[in-house]
């Protein structure tokens, strides 16, 4: 029980570290220009250059290969309410990796996210 | 000379992504389903593999997959992770909803309740990434 939490857990770390890498990649490289087709193409292929997204995709990929594992092993009913749990991770690594600043709107909105997905996790 | 911020085209790109991953789960659903097997142990995994290495729904699901990661790569260089993963919950929506359709699974009570908390959430957090005049980003 304590075990499957803790691989949710894992896996969930995984998956955020991987996001974080990715906004960080994005934030040290010049945004597309809205208007131009080809600069979202030359800034997708810039994004694929950088070594940290590839990193990302792995820490993303074991994140979903844990997720399996423990999915495999645990009641739905219980891996899906912990699994909720990663949008409170990913606030916190935001807050802490990204520097984004939190208000009340976004805390309170993504408490209810939480609590709509635990929702639909137990019917 | 750039918009940063949650704008509606912002918001509808996350909402396709969404969708392109919920509609990518269902046409690899539909793939697994189709190989017949729903136990995996040592004796059939290399069937199992090839099954799904020769389905069109699971090459079809990771095409759509590789195109809402590409999608999501450009709303990142938009908007704030802390605001655009939150948003990314519409899957919970259009999941049960595909499936209604597509595989003929049933929806209850609970769950269009936990559906409602979920687009309340998304209103909130969208709210606050208005609200808010951020600078643009460096170019």
């Amino acid at each position: 029980m304590i075990f499957i939490i803790l691989l949710i857990l894992l896996a969930e770390v995984c998956g955020v570290a991987g996001q974080i890498l990715f906004k960080k990649t994005i934030n040290g490289l010049e945004a597309p220009d809205m208007r131009s087709h080809t600069s979202y193409l030359v800034f997708l292929k810039n994004v694929l250059r950088v070594p940290a997204v590839w990193i990302g995709f792995c820490c993303v990929g074991s994140g979903v290969a844990i997720w399996l594992t423990a999915l495999a092993q645990a009641d739905l009913s219980l891996v899906f309410p912990i699994d909720s749990m990663q949008y409170v991770v990913t606030l916190i690594a935001a807050r802490i990796f990204l520097d984004e600043k939190m208000d009340r709107m976004k805390l309170g909105g993504t408490f209810l996210i939480m609590v709509g997905i635990a929702l639909v996790a137990m019917s | 000379m750039k918009k940063s911020g949650l704008t509606l085209g912002i918001f509808l790109l996350i909402i396709m992504t969404d969708i392109g991953e919920s509609v990518a789960e269902i046409l690899m659903k539909k793939g697994l389903i189709a190989t017949g097997i729903s136990s995996i142990s040592m004796d059939n995994i290399r069937e199992f593999i090839v099954m799904n290495a020769s389905s069109y729904f699971i090459w079809a699901g990771v095409f759509i997959y590789i195109l809402s990661f590409l999608a999501w790569i450009v709303i990142l260089s938009r908007i704030e992770l802390s605001v655009a993963f939150p948003i990314g919950s519409t899957s919970y929506i259009f999941v049960p909803i595909l499936s209604i359709i597509f595989l003929h699974e049933s929806v209850g009570v609970l769950r269009w309740v936990g559906i409602l908390f979920i687009v309340a959430g998304i209103h909130f957090v969208s709210k606050s990434a208005k609200s808010r005049k951020k600078e643009p980003e460096k170019i």
